[in-house]
């Protein structure tokens, strides 16, 4: 008797927190469809701020800048993070704590000193060599370092969760290290490979803080560009581009679960 | 598909160059205010020269500074900050100086843009428009409100309602100043000391909302989000315009106390791309025909006097042409450098702080 | 024949040892040059002084620091102070209001069937794969004046009449509940799956009331998901910079604002800097205690993240 109300209690509490963590992103989604300008009313079903996004060029090219940006730096990451995971499992009974440290600075560092941190060194640089010119490939840089230690760790975890065996096997099916990295190694990674990629995607379109500080003036992202126009004085607009990046978030939310269901990893 | 391959490669070799200058040739880099410029004037300069003209915008004087020194010192062909950034940008060498020989139309400038006290002899800087910042405010919610500051800095005249400042902090202060009589352009440690006071105190208050740039704050007020603020004849103006139903119970006042008075001019920062095709532009900004067609469209005063027969009536009374007695009001927000620099923006953060 | 064996296992040695270097040099490298370096140049600039416009310049002082703690050109002031304390109430706040919520939340989970619960965890994951302006600007939506929460609120008499839930700092308050949820649900819900209910049902049989029950053997097992959910979740709020900068309308300045503010119109490369180290400091010092009770209760490194 008493635990079915507790069941209910928390039944109850559960459905409220959800409403508290989806009503922001749905009233954001339902406004984007607000015939009028107001932020108050819902005067109507209308498409013209989406239609509005589209002869934006801003917009567009904040679109490409955000795509092109999580696109190099995940590729990059995933090498440099594979490479880091592999050698940390390879030799993971040496003493590797200076590795350790290293990995986890970026995790625990507050995204603002990352941020300001990189800012304040690239204008530096770039006003001594000419070198590092804030624009897309600062950013590139800091989303590679922020995305480094999240791929080593998943992939140093799929290797660890291996059956050892299974490298002394490979080691005599295969003679050299390179077949065997192409034979069995990348197989067995793929599902983490995957995964790892996603969560880079994912971390550089989320990323707002650190972008902001590495940015130049030609090489704003879509978050940067709604941050603008919050600054500018609220706009309809911001409505429709921020309800197209949850539906992709939506979207991608559903792909990684079918994937965690069909992998496992 | 082509398209991201090609921005791929793009960004690709940006890396492998870490960014050095790949400013492409025929295009302008131009960085304004938002709201500020004639889509038109742009097109047909781009269509006389045979160019592309990116643009990019700032709502405040700090944010353009802090882009300015975050490479935008090498990325942008034209800025236009207002009078007293200019000796700051001059000293620290963030802009060079214009090549009087590649502009024809200086001299249609009037005489008093000439040789402003802020660059003496335009060395660095043209005019490019000025105006006033006053207080907008709903009229239904003060139908008969007091032509004074005292809409935001007396409880008693609004206990109640939102209200926001100006987030560049010396026009705030210098609002601040003049409700207590030192003046808009008031300096020195013992009236900013007394002026920060006030705006601890002022915001503080339960009815204050924030401090707001000047553009955004014509939007909040129109959705109800403030009913008093500050902002820019110009704007008011064209807002107003655009959308009379939203901005018909918003008005535009210079309070008795006096207020700010600026002028906004083009410069060429130190390392830009493109400075041969930023003084054309310059160039074709200060024609006279030009001139009046940027004032028609963004309802703000033209420093240029070939352009006066082409301007529109509305350029000639107030809220763009204060009436005289409010012209003697008007006060350049003061230039500050060095230790007064220093002093100003510690006292400027004790107010964001507390 | 024993010199042979050596020479070999030298060799070997020197191979793995340059495996290693291959393998995890790239990386390590590029987190050095590219977050360890700036992050020493941050610090070294935090001692130098301030130029005439916020570049820092020699000579080196402790000039920064000084005015970090309050003392400026017209003497000791407090808002700096004010800033720090705000930084740290908003960080209590809001982690211990995420706890209060997160708790039942992360337990209800793990009585619902298996076959629901990564689909629970997901739904409440997935709106903090939204980007954090565009969360924060939803709430802007929400608590603006003349929305119904904010009617509502006025109708209470909570606000003053006209004005909006937001801006304040009960939305910044709200703005941090909002975003680190998720982060605590997580490392709390490990714990319950790992619950040991052989020693619930024991207490239970032991203690009379539920509720020491539930003190004596539910909750020192959740212990270690609850230490690992307050890092996760006081850190990166106490450096938190969107938040307050949108939801607090200039009255909920905090110490990530302070020290980007340095570093925009204002400048003051020096002083945001000796912010930074301040941030830092705390960072770690939050990260070491948490080490050292984690290990205290008997948990092991995993304990922090």
């Amino acid at each position: 008797m008493k635990k079915r109300t507790l069941q209910r209690g928390l039944s109850t509490f559960w459905w409220v927190t959800i409403v508290f963590l989806y009503l922001p992103l749905l009233v954001v989604m339902l406004f984007s469809f607000n015939a009028s300008n107001s932020a108050a009313n819902f005067t109507g079903f209308s498409l013209r701020w989406y239609e509005r996004l589209l002869g934006n060029e801003q917009i567009i090219s904040a679109f490409w800048n955000s795509l092109v940006l999580a696109i190099v730096s995940s590729v990059m990451a995933l090498v440099i993070g594979c490479l880091i995971g592999y050698g940390m499992y390879r030799h993971r009974h040496r003493k590797l704590g200076w590795l350790i440290v290293l990995i986890y600075l970026p995790i625990v560092l507050p995204d603002i000193v990352f941020g300001i941190s990189e800012m304040a060194f690239f204008v530096s640089i770039h006003r001594h060599t000419g070198l590092l010119q804030p624009g897309l490939g600062t950013m590139i840089i800091a989303h590679v370092t922020f995305q480094i230690p999240f791929v080593a760790l998943i992939v140093y975890s799929r290797l660890v969760g291996l059956d050892a065996t299974l490298f002394e096997a490979a080691k005599d099916l295969y003679a050299t290290p390179f077949k065997r990295a192409v034979h069995f190694l990348m197989p067995t990674l793929k599902p983490a490979l995957i995964s790892a990629f996603f969560l880079s995607f994912t971390l550089s379109i989320d990323d707002f803080v650190i972008s902001f500080f590495t940015a130049g003036p030609e090489s704003a992202t879509l978050p940067i560009y709604i941050w603008g126009a919050i600054k500018k004085g609220v706009s309809p607009e911001i409505n429709a581009i921020a309800t197209l990046m949850i539906g992709a978030v939506a979207i991608a939310a559903v792909l990684s679960l079918m994937f965690n269901r069909k992998g496992r990893y | 598909m082509t398209t991201i391959t090609t921005r791929i490669v793009a960004a690709l070799g940006g890396l492998v160059l870490a960014g050095g200058a790949y400013a492409e040739e025929g295009k302008l880099y131009l960085f304004n205010w938002t709201e500020y410029m004639d889509p038109e004037i742009i097109e047909a300069f781009e269509e006389k020269y045979d160019v592309e003209v990116v643009q990019n915008y700032f709502n405040s004087l700090p944010e353009m500074l802090a882009k300015l020194n975050a490479g935008g010192m090498s990325q942008y062909d034209i800025i236009v900050p207002s009078n007293y950034y200019v000796p700051r940008l001059i000293e620290t060498g963030l802009v060079q100086p214009l090549d009087h020989d590649k502009l024809t139309n200086l001299d249609n400038l009037k005489d008093r843009f000439r040789d402003p006290s802020f660059d003496p002899g335009n060395k660095y800087s043209a005019a490019y428009q000025w105006g006033t910042t006053g207080i907008i405010y709903n009229s239904d919610t003060f139908p008969d409100g007091p032509k004074s500051w005292s809409l935001m800095f007396d409880p008693e005249v609004n206990p109640s309602y939102p209200f926001a400042l100006m987030g560049d902090g010396q026009v705030s202060t210098g609002a601040a100043c003049a409700y207590l009589g030192h003046g808009y352009d008031c300096t020195g440690v013992d009236a900013w000391k007394e002026s920060a006071k006030l705006l601890i105190d002022t915001k503080n208050r339960g009815n204050f909302s924030g401090f707001v740039d000047g553009t955004p704050s014509l939007q909040q007020l129109a959705r109800g989000v403030t009913h008093v603020a500050l902002s820019y004849n110009g704007d008011y103006m064209n807002f107003k315009n655009e959308d009379p139903e939203s901005f018909g119970n918003i008005e535009f006042m210079i309070p008795n106390e006096g207020t700010e008075m600026w002028v906004d001019s083009m410069m060429i920062p130190a390392e830009a791309p493109n400075p041969d095709l930023a003084h054309k532009f310059i160039d074709f900004i200060l024609d006279a025909k030009v001139g009046a067609q940027l004032s028609n469209y963004n309802y703000y005063s033209s420093p240029n006097a070939a352009a006066e027969p082409y301007l529109d009536e509305v350029l000639t009374k107030p809220p763009v042409q204060p009436t005289e007695e409010d012209m003697a009001r008007l006060k350049f927000t003061p230039s500050l450098k060095g230790q007064e620099l220093q002093t100003f923006n510690q006292l400027w953060n004790e107010v964001q702080a507390r | 024949m024993a010199d042979m064996s050596l020479v070999v296992r030298g060799r070997a040695v020197v191979s793995e040892t340059r495996h290693l270097l291959f393998s995890v040099m790239p990386g390590a490298v590029w987190i050095i040059v590219f977050l360890v370096l700036p992050s020493v140049y941050l610090m070294a600039v935090a001692f130098m002084t301030n130029g005439p416009y916020g570049q820092p310049q020699m000579p080196l002082s402790l000039e920064s620091f000084r005015q970090l703690a309050g003392f400026g050109f017209l003497g000791w002031s407090p808002g700096n102070l004010y800033t720090l304390l705000r930084s740290l109430w908003q960080t209590l706040l809001s982690t211990v209001l995420v706890v209060i919520v997160a708790y039942p939340i992360a337990y209800y989970i793990t009585t619902c069937r298996e076959k629901w619960r990564p689909i629970m965890l997901l739904v409440v994951v997935v709106p903090s794969w939204t980007n954090q302006v565009i969360r924060t600007f939803g709430w802007m939506n929400l608590l603006a004046p003349g929305t119904p929460l904010s009617d509502a609120a006025q109708a209470l008499g909570l606000i003053a009449p006209n004005m909006g839930l937001y801006p304040s700092n009960f939305a910044v308050t709200l703005g941090l509940v909002y975003n680190f949820l998720p982060f605590m649900v997580l490392p709390l819900y490990a714990a319950f799956e790992k619950l040991d209910t052989a020693q619930v049902q024991a207490a239970q049989d032991l203690y009379a009331s539920p509720v020491r029950a539930f003190w004596h053997a539910v909750f020192p097992q959740t212990l270690p998901g609850l230490l690992a959910g307050t890092v996760l979740v006081a850190i990166p709020a106490f450096g938190m910079y969107v938040i307050p900068e949108l939801l607090g309308g200039g009255k909920g300045m905090m110490l990530g604002n302070l020290v980007a503010n340095q570093f925009a119109g204002s400048a003051n490369w020096p002083l945001g800097a000796a912010g930074a180290i301040l941030m830092l400091i705390a960072t770690f010092a939050g990260l070491f205690a948490m080490r050292r009770i984690g290990k205290r209760l008997g948990g092991g490194e995993e304990v922090v993240i």
